[in-house]
Parts: structure tokens; C-alpha cells; sequence
């Protein structure tokens, strides 16, 4: 191998070099952050079909983000907002029902004296619900307030989009 | 020979331009980067590379905490400008909170002990979070929640009402509690976000003071 290749060819080791080098994200970029949005999804049925005019059972499935709680449905301070699944008025669908999962026991670290209720993981709302003979994209709703086990986030409430289908 | 060589040219020409166009790209979002970091009024959760629990970055330390005036549970106008001179902690809090009210027990006895070296509290409820500003029903029953908290506690400090006006210039208060400890001079010298432990206050408030550096 001549001078002159060696030279050409870490000419170009180099060039592909500073190409890879570029493409690598920035460790400083503010995209290191952790962002927190909703710590529950909803995840299932995206659709159902009920008979129309008779109340029908549909189990809804929620998951909760890793290290996260939600209080259950019936959280054992009055001061703790409780889970809450709703369908608006005038929607075609009527929630004639739900039931909701019993809570877990949960302490913060910190006060090993105090058991909430609470959701973690995955959790699923039975409910039975009624709806008029048609198609109906259901806006409902899921109001919770969550926490890790230092901090908690403001109440929120995500959708929960169901078509329902009355036949 | 020839030919050879003016393959190697083009090679090494478009890699000279692939080489450039990746290197402005990089200096681009490196710039991008750098200027919302320096403008960025978000608090960030930095992960810990050990594996801990993520570590709060406020773009307020070090800063003037920013100014404001609210009101507290019996209707009068607080400012912050009020308590100039003084160290004082800014407790943005909820009654939704847990991890808020096992806290405020340690902030009374901290605020009763530290108090007469110019020590202050002030409690900023964010309990209206989702409340529209003319839902009146629902910010007199909030109101009745904070003062029933108060009451219960024995809280001596200034509890204000109303703190999610404050979100934006305090970095989001994306969650409670998140304490921010201002020195006497109105500089952000500590800012905490979750529950820690009483000895951890207290050594902020100890900084706040000019007495724990």
C-alpha cells in the first residue's frame, strides 16, 4: 500500500467518522427530561356491541405507568380523590353501572403508619351499559388523581373513546 | 489510473458533503438545544445515572424567585415582596396530597423553631388546579377544604390560595409538594420536589437562613 492510499483512506475513515459522530443525539438536549402526562391509559375495547335497550356488561381496561398509584375508587381518606368513570349525557349510551376493583394497601415509605387504597398495574372497571340502536362514538371519561410514593400530580381526567354499537 | 483517481475524488467529495451537512445539522441542534435550555421557565426531572430517583432541576435556583401577590384564606393580598429580608420557604401544596400532609406537621415545627431568626412559610395551596376561574361553588368548597386543613394542623404560617396562577413562572408544579427555599436576599437557593425527610428541610432552611452553607 502506497503513502498515497494510506492517506487517502484515513481521509476517509475520518470523514465517515465525523458523519457517525454527528448523528448522535445531543446528551445535553433537554429531551433528557422525564416527561410526566397522563400516568393512566386506557387501553381496551375500542369498540363493543351491545344489544340496544338492555343493559350489557363491558369490562374496561385501564394500565397504570410503572411507579405510579392511583386511589382506588374508594380511598380510605375523605381528603383523596377517588377513580371515576363517567359518559356524558346525551350521548346515546347511558352507564346504568359500574364496579369498580377493590383497592391494595399502600404505605409511603415515609409514613408506614397510614394504608391508602390504591390501583397500580393494570385495572379493569366493569360496567353495564345501555345504548340506543345505532353507532355512538362515546367521549367518556376517567378522572383519577395519582402518585408515586414522594409526590403526587394534580387530578386529571383522560378520555376514554368507546364506539358502541346498539344493535 | 486516471479514472481510478477521479472515482476517489467524487468519493471523497460526497463524503466531504455528507461530513458537512451532518456536522452543521449537529452545531444546529446543539444551538437549538442550548437556547431552550437557557429560556426553558420548565422545571426538568434529570434522570440519576445511578440508578436513583430522578434528580429536580429547577431553572430558578440561584435566581430571583419570581414575584407575586395572592391571596390568602381570609381574602387579603400576600406578596412575596412582603417577606424581603427574611428566609422564606415557598410550599406549593394541595389537600389531594398524601405526601403534603404528612410534611406539614415538620413545616410547623420548623417554622415555630426557626422562626425567630427570620424564618417564614408560606403555603401555596394549588387546590384549584382544574376549577374554572367563575366556578364559584367550587372554589368556596376548596376553600373550605384548605381552612379545615389549616385548623387541623395548627398551621401558624400564611396559607394562599390560588397557586396555579404561579405554574408557569415557577417551572410548572407539575407535582406536589414542591418547596422552594428563598434566602434573604429573594434568591432561590434550594427547590425540592416530592416529600423528603424533616432533616432535609431543615437543612435547606438552614441555607435560606445563611447558616448551613
Amino acid at each position: 500500500m502506497t503513502a498515497r492510499t494510506r492517506t487517502l483512506l484515513a481521509i476517509v475513515a475520518a470523514l465517515i467518522g465525523l458523519i457517525g459522530y454527528a448523528q448522535f443525539p445531543l446528551s445535553d438536549s433537554p429531551n433528557r427530561s422525564i416527561v410526566r402526562g397522563a400516568a393512566v391509559e386506557y387501553l381496551f375495547p375500542e369498540q363493543v356491541t351491545v344489544p340496544a335497550g338492555k343493559p350489557s356488561p363491558v369490562a374496561l381496561h385501564f394500565r397504570i405507568a410503572p411507579g405510579f398509584h392511583i386511589n382506588s375508587h374508594k380511598p380510605k381518606e375523605e381528603f383523596l380523590i377517588p377513580t371515576a368513570f363517567s359518559i356524558p349525557a346525551d350521548s346515546g349510551v347511558t352507564l346504568k353501572n359500574a364496579t369498580y376493583p377493590d383497592g391494595a394497601d399502600f404505605t409511603l415509605p415515609l409514613d408506614p403508619g397510614t394504608k391508602l387504597s390504591v390501583y397500580t398495574g393494570e385495572f379493569t372497571i366493569e360496567t353495564r351499559l345501555m345504548a340506543e340502536r345505532g353507532n355512538h362514538l362515546v367521549q367518556a371519561s376517567l378522572r383519577y388523581q395519582a402518585c408515586d410514593k414522594n409526590a403526587c400530580m394534580p387530578p386529571k381526567t383522560i378520555a376514554v373513546p368507546i364506539d358502541v354499537i346498539g344493535n | 489510473m486516471k479514472r481510478n483517481t477521479l472515482v476517489l475524488g467524487i468519493t471523497l467529495l460526497l463524503l466531504a458533503i455528507f461530513a458537512w451537512a451532518g456536522w452543521a445539522n449537529w452545531e444546529y441542534r446543539k444551538q437549538a438545544a442550548e437556547k431552550r435550555l437557557a429560556t426553558a421557565s420548565k422545571a426538568e426531572l434529570i434522570p440519576d445515572d445511578s440508578g436513583n430517583a430522578p434528580v429536580y432541576v429547577s431553572p430558578l435556583m440561584n435566581k430571583p424567585a419570581p414575584s407575586f401577590t395572592l391571596e390568602n384564606l381570609n381574602g387579603q393580598r400576600v406578596s412575596l415582596a412582603s417577606y424581603r429580608g427574611k428566609a422564606v420557604l415557598l410550599n406549593f401544596w394541595a389537600t389531594w396530597c398524601g405526601p403534603c400532609k404528612l410534611e406539614t406537621p415538620w413545616l410547623v415545627e420548623l417554622r415555630n423553631q426557626y422562626a425567630s431568626q427570620g424564618f417564614e412559610v408560606l403555603g401555596i395551596s394549588t387546590e384549584g388546579d382544574d376549577l374554572a376561574a367563575n366556578d364559584k361553588a367550587g372554589w368556596t368548597k376548596d376553600k373550605g377544604a384548605i381552612a379545615a386543613f389549616v385548623e387541623q394542623n395548627h398551621v401558624p404560617y400564611p396559607v394562599l390560595i390560588n397557586g396555579d396562577s404561579l405554574s408557569q413562572p415557577y417551572g410548572g408544579l407539575d407535582e406536589m409538594p414542591t418547596s422552594f427555599f428563598v434566602d434573604r436576599n429573594g434568591n432561590v437557593v434550594a427547590a425540592v420536589l416530592g416529600l423528603t425527610s424533616k432533616a432535609d428541610i431543615e437543612s435547606n432552611i438552614k441555607k435560606a437562613l445563611g447558616a448551613g452553607k
